[in-house]
């Protein structure tokens, strides 16, 4: 009970310390700004944006059409006569001679005229929109159905294909076929209707929709889809709601990142470390109104987009992390140029974490590592299950958490005041949650913590080299997949042989490596238990997570790569963590290489 | 003011991002950043061109055909892209369910002129890359049924367009524009923000930290001191903005005018430089200076973006080489701007400076 009241005071404290902070002189000026932001952003958005005005020169010879291109500010149009044109080609990305358009295959010239297609194919649809048969001007329509798999869609994932081989016959379907009803030959949606949607999503502003025409065209047309209209959503949409939702969260947790280095620079922490509260309070009372307000704003921003209170779920996940990792920022950094780098550091690599899976929304079971593309879902009106949520948030939740135990177990005196380098502080920070009393146990206490992070890190590069071809994929995937894995397992060690280089006798270098690699194989099997099952069963997946097969193996290659790591640090001191850290990894990708070849052969 | 005492300054503050090897920092980062734009990228391009990748193009997509004959069966039996089956729809789904085909279009009886529209139904797998893929290629062929069956009913229509004809795309240049007018100026441009930011965490670091009595107590005069910040910030623009351009050229993607982008990135990141020092000069506290900071700089890169043909936009013009003249015209009214921060700024430091010695 009394916990409870510590954290009621603390948060009441630094909701009052962050109002004078934020003294009277700031509110005027805050409020002019809010005010003239609204003015420009109306403004802009009225003028357009102009950035890439001017990209390509056109020659044209018919005013009327000129009239037309240049109606895009992408255009700089120069009306000329057919044979100036025809002598001058080369000085113009696209000429348009009696109607004809036509470029010189350079990278530009063939950007300028699919930019060209693009804006004459909004003309021709403002011309039929107006049409008064609009059957004549439109008399295709799609209407996409989809068909779930009933074989896993895993193995479409790692770009194999399973189709019948190619022969003459048509493909026989394996057991009963289910009788598919006959679509009905009609649009079930009136003429009127159908107008209406269509100058709709035609009168948009073209340059703000040349971004968000997925936002535009996904609306209510029941479905059915001119062949136009047919391609797969540009992820433009998710970069928008990236931004929506997650600059807010960003900005907030800046603001408690600035208000733990207060406490530091300012040493006014140094009142509440000496009250008998505990720092487990102190922390969770400074984070409690800054996750109020996340929320808050959340709340707000679903409420003013009108959309499913559901996206605050995946949301919270997000909060927990950032202000996890705001809280260690504020408590690592020395200065404040360090604390503006490390999280502009930080905040690109958790957006780009966050925002890039969330592109492939619809296309790949890939994309929910992110919590965001559940976001992207709800808002489609796709349903997830919990097992989705799981699946994308338990990663954020239990780094999240590690952090946040972390922070408060070097929520003290020596640890907020000293001005070391970074990568020290680090190191200093781990020490403070692996007790020299139980070395083994807090080993693998902190291999096993680890795991997150490693999935963490090894989803990133998951996203990142699912994209190269398949071959550089696997390859890149094999050496990095090894090398985060031993890194983290060789930090509890490093970090214990700095603090005390002669614990490392023999037995100890053998049951520290041992207590490492227990903790690593357990945790890494309880997690995948909980979630990663989906991926892990495709090719990608075979590799990161490759040590499940049996258990002794797996266990056996963690405590020879822990052990060739401590080796080289017991015989070659500090300076030989990076060459044992290699040979590690050489021995790791050769352990997984065979198990791969094995496997492919 | 004396040059010395400026270098003497930025020196210092040189001296100490490298000892705290935060510069290191953000070079990682913009390791990161190239890295994973130039992943995406070939992501992206896989997913919307996907004949750009050899392996996809040489493919030949099985789908099913059920329904009435028409005039799209003879497309999809001539295109490249598929093997086409003629089949009865049930069978066809349950294929498909079972991966067997890639797609099942079931086509109505309905007539090329009738009144009502021909409405196909597309049956393709939920949730998968090659479904994707599928539905690009398909879109052509309908595109192509769609104009046909235009040409049939064109009787029928009121209003016919200017014509102009375009050559189908014959691939590349599709990301050009997001380089382009969107990576590159974004990219180049936010060295000038980093910097910008940076020079308020030196300013109000020198409040809160309350070095700022020793720095002024030793020959060097406050608006001395803000100027050698100012000069660290503005020094590390064009370096960061180079390492861009140099990242973005080995990743094959050619700019033109590389050392006119720096000149312009230079200039037109003093303006936010010297607002940064303005807000830091008045606030000397650093969540209150970013936070002003920051929403003024929203507002005002809102504003500028709204004009036509500014910085930003002239550095997407330098980039594909088509700018001209009115490029030195930007610059000096960017420099008059510059000009006038500047004095305000000398001004405002020569004010705080006297209130500091008499006060």
């Amino acid at each position: 009970m009394s916990t409870l009241t510590d954290i009621a005071t603390i948060a009441r404290w630094e909701v009052k310390k962050s109002f004078s902070t934020m003294s009277r002189d700031i509110l005027p000026l805050a409020i002019i700004l809010f005010v003239l932001l609204v003015l420009v952003t109306g403004f802009t958005a009225q003028t357009g944006l102009h950035l890439q005005d001017g990209m390509y020169r056109v020659g044209v010879d018919d005013p009327q059409v000129a009239q037309l291109i240049a109606s895009d500010a992408r255009f700089s149009v120069y009306q000329l006569d057919a044979s100036t044109l025809n002598s001058n080609r080369n000085a113009f990305d696209v000429i348009v001679v009696q109607g004809q358009a036509s470029g010189h295959g350079t990278d530009r010239s063939n950007a300028a005229l699919k930019t060209l297609s693009r804006d004459y194919g909004k003309y021709v649809n403002s011309v039929y929109n107006t049409e008064t048969d609009l059957f004549a001007a439109y008399p295709l329509w799609i209407d996409p159905e989809s068909v779930k798999s009933e074989l896993s869609f895993l193995s479409t994932q790692s770009g194999q294909y399973i189709s019948a081989a190619p022969s003459r016959a048509a493909p026989v379907p394996e057991g009963a076929v289910q009788i598919i009803p006959t679509p009905p030959p009609t649009l079930s949606i009136s003429e009127d209707q159908i107008r209406a949607q269509l100058v709709q999503s035609n009168a948009q502003n073209t340059q703000i929709s040349r971004y968000t025409e997925v936002l535009s065209s996904s609306s209510a047309l029941g479905g059915f889809k001119t062949p136009s209209q047919l391609s797969p959503p540009l992820p433009f949409d998710s970069i928008i709601l990236v931004f929506i939702f997650i600059f807010p969260l960003y900005f907030t947790s800046q603001f408690f990142m600035m208000s733990i280095m207060n406490e530091r620079i300012e040493r006014k922490g140094e009142i509440l470390l000496s009250t008998p509260v505990r720092a487990s309070s102190i922390i969770i009372g400074k984070a409690l109104p800054y996750f109020i307000g996340m929320m808050a704003i959340c709340a707000g921003l679903t409420l003013y987009l009108r959309v499913s209170p559901l996206i605050i779920l995946p949301l919270i996940p997000i909060i927990f992390f950032f202000l996890a990792n705001a809280l260690l920022i504020g408590m690592l950094s020395r200065s404040f140029k360090e604390l503006s780098f490390i999280s502009i550091f930080f905040s690109t690599i958790a957006t780009s974490y966050l925002f890039f899976p969330s592109i492939f929304a619809n296309v790949h079971v890939i994309s929910l590592i992110s919590p965001l593309t559940l976001i992207v879902l709800t808002i489609q009106g796709t349903a997830w299950t919990v097992t989705d949520y799981l699946y994308s948030t338990s990663l954020f939740w239990l780094t999240g958490a590690v952090l946040f135990y972390i922070a408060a177990k070097n929520f003290k005196d020596e640890r907020l005041f000293s001005e070391k380098p970074l990568a020290t502080r680090v190191r200093e920070f781990l020490s403070e949650i692996l007790p020299p009393k139980y070395p083994f146990v807090s080993l693998f206490l902190l291999s096993g913590f680890s795991i997150p992070f490693v999935f963490m890190v090894q989803m990133m590069c998951l996203v990142l080299f699912f994209n190269l071809p398949m071959p550089y994929s696997l390859v890149f995937l094999l050496l990095f997949a090894a090398l985060i894995e031993e890194f983290a397992k060789s930090i509890g060690i490093y970090t214990l042989f700095s603090r005390d280089a002669v614990f490392f006798t023999g037995k100890n270098l053998i049951l520290a490596s041992a207590a490492t690699a227990i903790g690593f194989l357990v945790a890494e099997k309880l997690l995948l238990f909980v979630t990663i099952a989906q991926i892990s069963d495709s090719v990608f997946g075979s590799i990161l997570f490759l040590s499940l097969g049996s258990l002794w193996l797996p266990l056996l290659l963690h405590f020879v790569g822990v052990l060739i790591v401590a080796m080289c640090l017991k015989f070659g001191g500090k300076k030989w963590f990076a060459p044992g850290l290699t040979i590690a990894m050489v021995v790791h990708c050769m352990y997984n290489l065979y198990f791969i070849l094995g496997w492919l052969g | 003011m004396k040059g010395k005492h400026l270098s003497i300054i930025a020196k210092k503050e040189f001296r100490g991002l490298f000892n705290e090897r935060t510069i290191l920092l953000a070079v990682l980062l913009q390791l990161f950043i190239a890295l994973f734009s130039s992943f995406l990228m070939v992501g992206l391009t896989s997913m919307y061109d996907p004949s750009s990748l050899s392996k996809y193009s040489h493919y030949r997509y099985s789908v099913a055909y059920t329904g009435n004959e028409s005039q799209l069966l003879s497309y999809l039996k001539t295109s490249p892209d598929f093997r086409v089956y003629q089949m009865d729809l049930s069978t066809a789904v349950a294929a498909l369910g079972q991966r067997k085909l890639a797609a099942v279009i079931y086509v109505p009886d309905t007539r090329p002129d009738a009144l009502d529209p021909i409405k196909i139904t597309l049956y393709t797998v939920q949730n998968d890359l090659q479904s994707a893929i599928v539905d690009v290629k398909l879109k052509d062929i309908f595109l192509k049924y769609e104009q046909t069956l235009r040409q049939i009913r064109g009787g029928r229509l009121d209003v016919q367009p200017l014509p102009l004809q375009i050559p189908a795309s014959t691939g590349g240049g599709d990301f050009y524009e997001f380089v382009y007018g969107l990576l590159i100026p974004l990219l180049v441009f936010m060295p000038a923000i980093i910097s910008s930011a940076l020079v308020i965490d030196l300013i109000t670091e020198e409040y809160q930290h309350e070095t700022l009595e020793t720095l002024i107590s030793t020959p060097i005069t406050f608006p001395e001191m803000v100027w050698g910040k100012v000069l660290t910030c503005g020094l590390l623009v064009p370096i960061q903005a180079a390492t861009w351009l140099i990242l973005l050229m080995v990743n094959g993607i050619s700019i033109g005018n590389p050392v006119l982008i720096l000149l312009h990135v230079s200039v037109t990141s003093l303006i936010l430089i010297l607002i940064g020092t303005l807000v830091a000069l008045h606030y000397r506290e650093r969540t209150a200076a970013q936070f002003i900071f920051s929403t003024g700089l929203v507002v005002v890169i809102l504003l500028a973006l709204a004009v036509p043909s500014n910085p930003l936009n002239l550095l997407t013009k330098l980039a594909v080489g088509s700018a001209g003249t009115e490029q030195w015209l930007v610059l000096g009214v960017v420099l008059a701007i510059v000009v006038g921060l500047g004095y305000v700024t000398q001004k405002y430091a020569e004010m705080i400076a006297k209130n500091h010695k008499t006060g």
